[in-house]
């Protein structure tokens, strides 16, 4: 796994979830601006899972593929679906949901990193 | 014609998300648990299961209210509270009784406490939400 990838899409998520807290504070429902967020958002998610996945299967690491693999995917499909869910309701109550979904995926993508380097490593 | 409680809007929408993801984690770690070491702790990892169980059905039923889901969110919100704070007090009384963690060991501190908390917000959040006569 490559660092620098974790700790940009660590920062873009928080980003996420600071800009989406902006707007619902400004009583917005969800625009283009937190769409394209998420957008480049899931685009450095589906970078690392290709890479992870590469790297597992090409590497003989000592790792939990199992649930390695598993975070990887839950946290590929996480934002689109929060942001579907989103959606939903056009007013401030969807725009809280990409808040939520920007402050659990930097806890995702850790545990994946965590999966990947173990303990004592 | 019963009244639709809209636990799946505003602030609900949120909530269900938090609910998901909980049910989602809980699922996966009882999942590899249960495959990987069932024998082990059989007590924690069927807690986890139950544990997941409890999270999915309140994830559903707040997602979609109606006459006969809205009262079984509050059934499962409910056994999700008494759930962590039983575990949690288990777990910090006797650690030995549960050699692996659960989502609701010590109070879901591995889970930054928003395993304790969630139940609290849930069982208001379906308060306020309640019909008004």
């Amino acid at each position: 796994m490559i660092d620098p990838l974790q700790t940009a899409l660590i920062v873009v998520s928080l980003i996420l979830a600071a800009v989406a807290a902006v707007q619902v504070a400004m009583d917005r429902p969800t625009g283009g601006l937190l769409l394209g967020i998420a957008a480049l958002l899931e685009l450095g998610l589906l970078a690392q899972a290709v890479i992870g996945i590469g790297q597992l299967v090409s590497g003989d690491r000592d790792v939990n593929g199992v649930v390695f693999v598993g975070y990887l995917l839950a946290t590929l499909l996480f934002l689109p679906l929060a942001t579907l869910w989103a959606l939903g309701e056009r007013s401030r109550g969807g725009t809280a949901v990409l808040v939520v979904a920007g402050l659990v995926l930097p806890v995702l993508v850790l545990r994946a990193q965590q999966v990947w380097t173990p303990v004592g490593a | 014609m019963p009244e639709v409680q809209p636990t799946n809007q505003g602030w609900g929408r949120a909530l269900v998300l938090v609910y998901a993801v909980f049910a989602i984690s809980a699922l996966g770690r009882s999942s590899v648990q249960l495959a990987e070491k069932a024998g082990e702790a059989p007590l924690a990892y069927g807690l986890s299961a139950f544990a997941a169980v409890v999270y999915a059905v309140a994830t559903f039923c707040l997602a979609r209210p109606g006459p006969r889901t809205t009262p079984l969110a509050w059934a499962a919100v409910g056994v999700e509270l008494v759930g962590v704070l039983v575990v949690g007090t288990l777990t910090v009384a006797d650690p030995a009784l549960f050699p692996d963690d659960t989502v609701w060991s010590a109070y879901g501190a591995g889970y930054g406490w928003v395993p304790a908390v969630l139940p609290f917000v849930g069982l208001a959040w379906l308060w306020h939400t309640r019909p008004r006569r």
